[in-house]
C-alpha cells in the first residue's frame, strides 16, 4: 500500500467482501456465481480472478454472471434484475448457484435472500456479501466458506485431514499446499478435501469426514470453530510458519492423529540445517526489511531465520524482501532466503 | 438481456482514473471503498489514493473522511482530483459543496454510469483542454493508462514527429497537467477510442495508409515539416511486411480471423490482415459502440458471446485480450486488447505508427506459423 500514505486504521484496507467470497465460490466446479450489482463490479473481480488463475497456470475461466444493474435499477430497485438472472441461469445444467451482493445493492435495500428463497429449481446459496458494507475481504472468505459448509452433512470420520481456507488469490497457493502435504505425508496423513480449492459440489459432502482441519491462517478461526461445532472436527489454526513453527506443526498434527512424529521431526530438523548451510555465504551481513504490507508473522519468522544464519538486522543494512504472507514450512524459508541472497548480491 | 456473463470491460470510474492518473501533477483520489480502489490500482500501475470509506461513513456521511484524505494530501504539491464510485454517488451527499473549500477537481463518474471510455471522456471534459495559440507543434491523443500499448504509441509518434522535425504539443493523457490548457492547434491520434477532442484533428496513426494521410496533412499545416524521412521509412517497412507475408502465403492459407477489441484497434487489425494477408475477417466484436466498418461487426461485452462467436465462426486466428485467449483453444492468438495477462511485458510495444504495424504483423505471422508447427 505504498501508493496510499494515509492508513488511519487497518479495516479500511481490508479489501472487498465480494472479492473474498468470489475467491471461494469460483473454486466450486459445476456452479455459477451471480454477482448482483453493476457489471463493473463483476468485471473487476473477473479480471482479478483471471489474472490470478493465469499466474497459477490455470486457463479455466470462472463462471460469473452480473445482474448488470443500470442507473434505473438503482433508482427503482434491482430485485427484478436478480429474479430474471436467476431464472436464466437456473435453465443451465449446473449443480448450484451462488448469489453474492454488492455494496450498491445493500445501499438501495434489495432483499437478496428473499429473492433467492423463491427459487428452488437449482440449489441457490446466497452468501452474505455487500462489498465494503459487508466487512472486509476476509469476511467474504469466511462467509462463503461457512455458507458452503452448511450444505454438507456430518459423516463417518476417516484418518485424514482437511485443508481449510487456502488463499486462492495467493501467487504461491499451490506451492504452499505442496509443502503442507509434504509434511503430512511424512506423518502418513492423507488430505481428504481442499475446502475450497478446485472442488465439485459432490466433493463438499466429504467435508465432515476428516479427523483434523488445518486452517490456512488464524483469520479463519471462526470458520474452524463453526466446522468443529457442526462436524466435531478439531483444528490447527495455521499452516506451519517458521523453523520452530514447522516442527511444532508436525507435533500438533501427530498429536491430532495419535501417531508418533519422532522420525519426521528428526528428518525435518536435518533438512532445515541443510538449507541454512546453503546460505552460509550471506552469514555476517546486515539486512533490513521493507515490511509495510507484510503479515506480522512474516517479520517474526524473518528474525528467527536471520538469527539462525548469523545475519544482523540493522536499519542501515541491505533492504531485503519480506513475504506478504509468512513463508510456509521449511521450503518457504528456503525461497525467502534465495530472495534475500539475490538482494544482498544485487 | 440486462445480465452479462463475465463482463469484459471496466467501468467508468476506472476510465476516469486512467485519464487523470496519466497527468503528472494530479493526485487521484478514488472516493469509495478499498474494493473499488484496488482494481484500478492494479490495472493502471499508477499511484492512486483512496478514501477507503467504511460502513459508518455510508450511513452517517463521508464528508469527514473525504476532507481528512484531501487535507492529508494537501502538502504533496499536486492538484487533487476526486473520482466518485457507485455508493458515494447515490448517497445523496453534495460532494461538490463538501469540497468547495479546496482547490480540487471533482469527476462524478460512478461505475454504473457507463464503461471505461465514458469515464475517460468525462474526466477529460472536467480538465477542459484548451488550445493555446502560442503553443507550437502537434498534440498526440489517445494515450490511456488502461491501454498496454499506450506508452509505446506515444514514443513511436514522438519519434515520427521528431523525424519530420515537428515539435510535440500536449500528449493526452500522458503529460504535465499544466499543458492541458496549452494544447497546440493540431492533433494526431493514436487510438480513436480515447480521443481528446482538443485541437484540429489531422488524423490517426493506425496503419500505413492512415499514417500517410495524416502526415500529408501535417505537411500541409506545417510547411517546414520534413515528412520525406517518414514516407521513406514507411515504404521500406511496407516492402519488408509484404515480403514476409508473401512468404507466409506461399506455404499457408490466409488466416480466418475473429477480432475482439476497442473499435479503433479492432478495425486497424482487420484492415491490416486483409491488406497484407488477404485474411478472411469473419467477425469484429467491439467492446465499445462500433463505428462504420466494412467488416461484419457488433458489440461484444461478455465472454459467453465471445465463446459463441468463436465456436460459430471456427477461426484459425483470434485477436483480443487474455480473456479471448482463454477460450481460443489451440487457435493462433495475438493480444491486442486489454487486459493482456499471463505474460511478462516490459518493453513498450506500440500499435500506432510504423513500428506498431510491424509489431502487429510480426506477432500475427509468428502466432499463425507456431500453430502450424
Amino acid at each position: 500500500m505504498t501508493s496510499n500514505p494515509l492508513p488511519l486504521n487497518l479495516s479500511r484496507f481490508g479489501g472487498c467482501t465480494l472479492t473474498g467470497a468470489l475467491s471461494v465460490t469460483t473454486q466450486v466446479k459445476d456452479t455459477v456465481t451471480i454477482v448482483h450489482g453493476p457489471k463493473g463490479c463483476t468485471h473487476h473481480n473477473f479480471s482479478l480472478l483471471h489474472a490470478t488463475g493465469l499466474d497459477n497456470d490455470r486457463v479455466t475461466i470462472p463462471d460469473l454472471i452480473s445482474t448488470g444493474l443500470s442507473e434505473s435499477d438503482i433508482i427503482f430497485g434491482g430485485e427484478g434484475a436478480l429474479e430474471r438472472t436467476l431464472d436464466a441461469v437456473a435453465e443451465r445444467h449446473i449443480g448450484g448457484i451462488f448469489v453474492l451482493s454488492t455494496c450498491i445493492v445493500e445501499t438501495i435495500g434489495d432483499d437478496v435472500a428473499a429473492v433467492c428463497r423463491r427459487h428452488s429449481k437449482v440449489p441457490v446459496i446466497p452468501v452474505p456479501t455487500a462489498g465494503f458494507l459487508g466487512g472486509t475481504f476476509q469476511n467474504g472468505v469466511n462467509n462463503a466458506l461457512n455458507a458452503i459448509a452448511d450444505t454438507a452433512e456430518p459423516c463417518i470420520k476417516i484418518p485424514c485431514a482437511n485443508i481449510i481456507g487456502e488463499k486462492n488469490l495467493e501467487y504461491e497457493v499451490d506451492e504452499n499446499y505442496a509443502e503442507v502435504t509434504r509434511l503430512l505425508t511424512a506423518l502418513g496423513v492423507p488430505v481428504n478435501l481442499r475446502f475450497l480449492r478446485d472442488c465439485s459440489i459432490a466433493d463438499i459432502s466429504r467435508l465432515g469426514a476428516a479427523r483434523l482441519n488445518i486452517l490456512r491462517d488464524d483469520d479463519l478461526w471462526t470458520v474452524g470453530e463453526r466446522l468443529q461445532q457442526r462436524f466435531g472436527t478439531p483444528f490447527i489454526s495455521s499452516y506451519p510458519v517458521g523453523l520452530a513453527g514447522t516442527i511444532g506443526f508436525l507435533e500438533a498434527v501427530a498429536g491430532g492423529f495419535g501417531v508418533k512424529c519422532t522420525q519426521a521431526v528428526r528428518e525435518e530438523k536435518v533438512l532445515q540445517e541443510e538449507i541454512l548451510c546453503e546460505f552460509e555465504d550471506i552469514s555476517g551481513t546486515s539486512i533490513t526489511f521493507d515490511h509495510q504490507s507484510s503479515a506480522p508473522d512474516a517479520f517474526r519468522v524473518a528474525c528467527e531465520v536471520a538469527g539462525r544464519i548469523a545475519v544482523t538486522i540493522d536499519g542501515d543494512g541491505c533492504m531485503v524482501p519480506l513475504p506478504l504472507s509468512s513463508p510456509v514450512g521449511t521450503t518457504g524459508i528456503r525461497r525467502m532466503l534465495h530472495r534475500w541472497r539475490r538482494a544482498i548480491h544485487a | 438481456m440486462p445480465e452479462c456473463e463475465n463482463p469484459l470491460w471496466p467501468c467508468a470510474m476506472t476510465g476516469a482514473a486512467a485519464c487523470l492518473a496519466g497527468f503528472e501533477g494530479i493526485a487521484v483520489v478514488i472516493h469509495g471503498s478499498s474494493g473499488c480502489y484496488y482494481y484500478p490500482t492494479t490495472l493502471l500501475h499508477a499511484p492512486l489514493h483512496g478514501t477507503f470509506i467504511l460502513e459508518n461513513e455510508a450511513i452517517f456521511g463521508s464528508e469527514h473522511r473525504l476532507r481528512e484524505v484531501i487535507e492529508g494530501l494537501s502538502g504533496c504539491g499536486k492538484k487533487i482530483a476526486v473520482v466518485t464510485t457507485c455508493v458515494p454517488a447515490i448517497l445523496g451527499e453534495d460532494i461538490r459543496s463538501m469540497l468547495e473549500d479546496y482547490d480540487v477537481i471533482l469527476v462524478d463518474s460512478p461505475g454504473f454510469s457507463g464503461d471505461v471510455e465514458a469515464g475517460y471522456k468525462k474526466a477529460l471534459s472536467v480538465l477542459a483542454p484548451a488550445v493555446d495559440p502560442a503553443t507550437g507543434g502537434i498534440n498526440i491523443d489517445g494515450a490511456c493508462l488502461f491501454d498496454p500499448f499506450s506508452c509505446g504509441n506515444v514514443r513511436e509518434i514522438m519519434r515520427l514527429l521528431g523525424n519530420a522535425s515537428v515539435p510535440v504539443g500536449t500528449v493526452f493523457c500522458a503529460d504535465a497537467l499544466g499543458n492541458v490548457g496549452h494544447a497546440a492547434r493540431y492533433t494526431v491520434g493514436t487510438n480513436g477510442d480515447f480521443s481528446s477532442g482538443a485541437g484540429e484533428f489531422l488524423g490517426g496513426t493506425l496503419g500505413f495508409e492512415e499514417i500517410s494521410k495524416t502526415f500529408r496533412r501535417v505537411a500541409s499545416v506545417f510547411p517546414e515539416a520534413d515528412i520525406i524521412s517518414v514516407e521513406t521509412e514507411m515504404q521500406r517497412e511496407d516492402e519488408r511486411i509484404i515480403k514476409a507475408c508473401d512468404k507466409f502465403l506461399r506455404r499457408f492459407d490466409p488466416p480466418h480471423a475473429v477480432i475482439f477489441g476497442g473499435f479503433s484497434y479492432a478495425t486497424f487489425a482487420a484492415r491490416t490482415l486483409k491488406h497484407y494477408l488477404d485474411a478472411d475477417i469473419l467477425y469484429v466484436g467491439t467492446r465499445n459502440e462500433p463505428g462504420t466498418s466494412p467488416f461484419p461487426s457488433g458489440i461484444v461485452q461478455g465472454l459467453s458471446l465471445v465463446r459463441e462467436l468463436i465456436r460459430h465462426h471456427d477461426p484459425s486466428l483470434v485477436i483480443g485480450s487474455s480473456f479471448e485467449r482463454s477460450v481460443a483453444a489451440n487457435r493462433a492468438f495475438v493480444g491486442l486488447t486489454p487486459p493482456i495477462r499471463g505474460m511478462v511485458k516490459l518493453s513498450p510495444h506500440p500499435v500506432a505508427g510504423i513500428t506498431g504495424t510491424l509489431s502487429f504483423v510480426e506477432n500475427v505471422l509468428n502466432a499463425c506459423m507456431d500453430r502450424k508447427k
